[in-house]
């Protein structure tokens, strides 16, 4: 390209990019009845955390499923920072934790550590069969049991492990029920 | 291209020192050799010196009429069909070899913490999967420890009493992070010791969710295990209870129906897919290209919501077991998947190529985290990190089995050992496994899904190629009870290059040197 033409092209560019419009492209994805879920759960999430809910996520033993779900609810699919909720990387910063897994005596001193770290008030949710019950490691000598062992937990949230809609759907009922109280 | 069986290596390989008729075969190409200490350890240099690298190494009680502690030792030989087990008994003092096969020193450590015995000269004596929280001399994989939850005190800080390397120097100074990481990840701790912001050296701590799977096993049924299996590693259950599976099947001489074969090998290529599609995501999240992070992970979610039609589960729990499956996947929905893969190839080429395209990401890739190609036999480094550092290996070829045999394809081997080789072997792979699953879906026969398996006393050896690399599976069933489910995933050994893969990198490439190796903490700790 010889060099007024490069020149041209470039101003273009930039006049295009300042002036032109924003078109974006029409997702592929959305899930009308997920959509719903989410919206009501930021109606119930402005009422009572004001507008957005921090969660901390904590492993305590999961065989990572139920932390790659958690991980889904950030995907275009879902998308669930659109309802008010962020993952937050410091306990200090969170309104919940969510815990996964069976707590592993590994794990313990650190399970503890983190909800201690977390400004009152807070809430302790157990995702998936382990963390509810201790699930297949229980009974053994490497977990103490399930998360209510050593926390107070708030909601148990159930399944091995429990799908992005269904984590929404159990947030969406903690919410309703924190407001009638 | 035919493997070459290791059974007739062995047998010249061996003698005139050994005598090769001493070899006992296994259920499947296992081949036992009981030797005494002197023998064993005469052997050992000679066969590293060959190329044989010890890929398992455990131990086992009242094995085979001896009553005390057997230690087993896993060799394979690149390329050559076949494993072998030098079995030897732990009556008299045993030796570390850990200096002769560096992948030992895990696996030694792990039998210290599990048994109690002590390995001469070794140089690394610390707790593995034990931490501090546990009682010294508690040690729960012998046979006298009846498992039962431990009421233990509370309070004990590991980190004080773990010796980490100390390096020292002027301006050296340490990071620990973990095990609580920042983002949704499995814990484990991380100590580096960095001079300005280069990484001098790493040391990794793992073991946080140690569940005691490999004792809860002992003693309970072959459904029991399978719940084992799939709960090893959440995203490779696939790759998990099919070994275990045909673990079980080997030992009862049985092979599952053709349809189930086919079947198994779709779902285990889902599993790669799936598995890749969040690597690749996730490596360009590390380097801040969201565009492209975004438009895979919706792909994958895609692939998750294939998974739940086809097996009921987003993870495919629940399907593969003992005698081929727990139920049938209809023609009509493979016939689905196979058109949906079809036009999947294209919507991902796209996004991996425009990404690709990106000075950003490709600075980020290249020359970053390199694994060198002379690790990867001492310390058995496999799946997609060793294919990346310039060795064609691949389970699923070199240990060919269930439907693979029928099926011809190379595995993608570049050169560098950097993250941007591990990048591009992963998506050939991804182009692989699109080709495997539709080659399939074309020849899915009809027929039986399963057949029923009447168990068997008798022990077996599996290996299979997981999405992160060849995993070992040793089961050893009695009156159809699990004596002994020994399982080491590729990420036990694939964990040990990340403390090579970082030196001389900045820390804030580690989380992306992290990510391009994949490595389990759940498929590690059980």
């Amino acid at each position: 390209m010889p060099e007024q033409t490069c020149e041209v092209f470039a101003v273009k560019n930039v006049l295009n990019n300042m002036f032109g419009p924003k078109i974006c492209k029409q997702m592929p994805f959305g899930d009308a009845e997920f959509d719903k879920l989410g919206v009501a759960l930021k109606s119930e999430i402005n009422t009572i955390f004001g507008r957005s809910l921090a969660i901390r996520a904590l492993d305590s033993g999961s065989d990572n499923s139920a932390e790659i779900e958690l991980n889904n609810l950030s995907n275009p699919y879902y998308d669930v920072e659109r309802f008010g909720i962020s993952f937050v990387a410091s306990p200090r910063h969170a309104d919940i934790l969510i815990v996964t897994g069976a707590v592993t005596q590994n794990m313990a001193i650190a399970v503890r550590k983190t909800f201690d770290a977390m400004p009152s008030p807070k809430l302790v949710i157990a995702l998936g069969d382990d963390a509810c019950s201790g699930g297949i490691a229980s009974g053994g000598y490497g977990v103490l049991g399930g998360v209510d062992k050593i926390l107070p937990v708030n909601l148990k949230i159930p399944g091995n492990p429990p799908e992005p809609a269904q984590i929404i759907n159990s947030l969406l009922g903690l919410m309703q029920s924190l407001r009638k109280k | 291209m035919k493997i070459p069986e290791l059974y007739n290596y062995l047998a010249e390989f061996l003698s005139p020192a050994i005598n090769p008729l001493k070899l006992e075969k296994g259920a499947n190409k296992d081949y036992y050799l009981w030797l005494d200490w002197t023998e064993a350890a005469a052997l050992y240099p000679k066969l590293a010196e060959d190329g044989f690298g010890l890929i398992g190494l455990f131990g086992v009680e009242g094995f085979r009429g001896y009553q005390g502690l057997n230690l087993l030792y896993i060799f394979e030989k690149r390329n050559y069909s076949g494993t072998l087990v030098i079995i030897r008994r732990a009556d008299s003092p045993v030796s570390s070899i850990a200096a002769i096969f560096p992948s030992a020193c895990y696996f030694e450590r792990e039998i210290r913490d599990g048994y109690g015995c002590e390995f001469e000269n070794a140089f690394d004596r610390r707790r593995l999967f034990l931490h501090e929280t546990y009682p010294a001399n508690f040690h729960p994989l012998a046979n006298s420890f009846k498992n039962q939850p431990l009421s233990l005190p509370a309070g004990v800080e590991d980190e004080a009493l773990y010796p980490f390397k100390k390096i020292s120097g002027e301006g050296v100074y340490e990071v620990g992070v973990g095990p609580v990481h920042a983002g949704i990840i499995e814990p484990g701790h991380f100590r580096f010791s960095a001079i300005g912001e280069p990484i001098l050296n790493l040391e990794v701590r793992l073991f946080y969710t140690h569940r005691g799977l490999e004792k809860l096993a002992m003693g309970k049924d072959i459904d029991f295990g399978l719940k084992i299996a799939e709960g090893i590693s959440g995203d490779e259950s696939a790759a998990n209870t099919y070994a275990y599976s045909s673990a079980v099947e080997h030992i009862c001489s049985s092979r599952p129906p053709r349809r189930a074969e086919q079947l198994r090998l779709i779902l285990l290529e889902m599993e790669r897919l799936y598995s890749h599609l969040a690597d690749l995501s996730g490596m360009l999240t590390d380097v801040g290209y969201p565009v492209g992070a975004a438009s895979l992970s919706a792909l994958r979610e895609e692939l998750m919501r294939w998974n739940k039609r086809l097996t009921g589960s987003r993870f495919l729990k629940g399907i593969i077991a003992p005698g081929g499956l727990l139920k049938d996947i209809p023609g009509e929905l493979i016939t689905e998947l196979a058109d949906y893969l079809y036009a999947f190839e294209g919507r991902f080429s796209e996004q991996v190529e425009k990404a690709l395209a990106k000075t950003s990401v490709v600075d980020r890739f290249e020359t970053t985290g390199i694994v060198n190609n002379r690790l990867l036999i001492p310390l058995n480094i496999t799946g997609v990190t060793a294919r990346a550092s310039g060795e064609a290996i691949d389970t699923r070829l070199n240990q060919p089995y269930g439907f693979y045999p029928e099926l011809s394809f190379k595995p993608p081997v570049l050169p560098e050992g950097d993250v941007m080789a591990r990048f591009r072997v992963r998506l050939s792979e991804v182009q692989t496994s699109l080709g495997l699953i539709l080659k399939t879906a074309a020849k899915l026969s009809a027929g039986e899904y399963a057949i029923p398996l009447k168990p068997v006393n008798g022990y077996s050896l599996i290996l299979v190629e997981s999405p992160r690399g060849q995993s070992l599976h040793w089961l050893w069933l009695r009156d159809g009870k699990i004596e002994r489910y020994k399982v080491r995933t590729a990420s036990y050994c694939n964990w040990q290059a990340i403390e090579h893969a970082v030196l001389g990198d900045i820390i804030p490439d580690f989380p992306l040197i992290n990510k391009s190796l994949n490595l389990s903490y759940a498929g590690t700790d059980l």
